[in-house]
């Protein structure tokens, strides 16, 4: 992890403490992220419905990802998924979508998950693979590995290493990309081509007096 | 004049090198970035570099505002004068 360039603001937040979805199908999800994944249970809260709202009961309940850091679920007593609108041709149990969204669009939002080696990322392939929810592709996208499959509610999860290191450069470029995407969409019509033109200046004014030394690693 | 800017990552290199092979065309360094220029077209065929999918489509940082991309695809990259 490196120091971004985020002006003069300290970065002190730790990684993901935990990220919520809901479920309707508490046992496949167990069976899918305890059982086949052998994520550890950490945690989970029994709670009677309260507040003005007609708020159900429901379980909130959270595997270990790794890190510390957890997935969690919410399960409703008495409710059925019809609760987030009519069923979707495709898409989740959260997010439901039409024929006439394109596919990019439905494949968009994911969770990946990081090991650190080929090794641990073709175990949790055996695993996946024996399961009722094997992997459904592989993919080197030449300096990342990742497999990819939908848990039993129909959230896609991606598990992936890194081929190598990320560069102090990548970070530089990374701020300079957004740098030019603020400029860009800031102004009418954005488009890929003004991006990497308003990039190319960007990289004219500080590539030059760029130092991989001005972004040292953190002491962990 | 076209100026291509490519950030100099391993994978990025042999972009950098087939695009020199073109004696009209001249690489240089600014900072972490390749600088590729050339008073006409920059053409980079794709197989010669022998980079896949996600480098491929993603090796351009920048594209000066006398040029502009005609062309990437799978066959080749081309920047032409505007």
């Amino acid at each position: 992890m490196r120091v971004q360039d985020s002006g003069a603001r300290d970065h002190r937040v730790r990684g993901v403490d935990h990220v919520a979805f809901p479920t309707f199908d508490p046992a496949g999800t167990v069976r899918f992220y305890r059982d086949v994944l052998g994520f550890p249970v950490v945690h989970s809260i029994c709670a009677a419905g309260w507040g003005p709202e007609n708020h159900p009961d429901f379980v909130h309940f959270f595997f270990d990802i790794g890190n510390d850091d957890r997935i969690a679920f919410f399960y409703y007593f008495d409710v059925t998924p019809e609760v987030g609108g009519a069923a979707g041709e495709r898409g989740d149990v959260y997010a439901r979508f039409g024929a006439d969204v394109p596919e990019y669009f439905v494949r968009s939002r994911h969770l990946a998950i990081h090991v650190d080696s080929e090794e641990d990322l073709l175990e949790y392939r055996r695993r996946l693979d024996a399961s009722s929810w094997p992997v459904e592709m592989q993919i080197r996208h030449e300096t990342i590995e990742s497999i990819y499959t939908h848990d039993p509610n129909g959230y896609m999860v991606e598990l992936t290493r890194a081929m190598r290191p990320v560069t102090p450069q990548e970070d530089l470029d990374a701020n300079l990309t957004i740098d030019a995407l603020l400029d860009v969409v800031g102004q009418p019509e954005p488009s890929f081509g003004k991006l990497l033109a308003r990039k190319a200046e960007l990289i004219v004014e500080r590539a030059g007096t760029w130092r991989s030394t001005d972004h040292p690693e953190p002491v962990q | 004049m076209t100026t291509l800017f490519v950030l100099d990552v391993p994978e990025n290199t042999p972009v950098a090198e087939v695009a020199a092979q073109d004696p009209a065309v001249t690489v240089g360094q600014l900072g972490p970035y390749f600088v590729i220029s050339a008073d006409g077209a920059i053409v980079v065929d794709r197989r010669a570099t022998g980079c896949r999918h996600a480098v491929w489509y993603s090796c351009v940082a920048g594209v000066a505002r006398d040029g502009r991309i005609t062309q990437h695809d799978k066959d080749a990259l081309r920047v032409e004068a505007v």
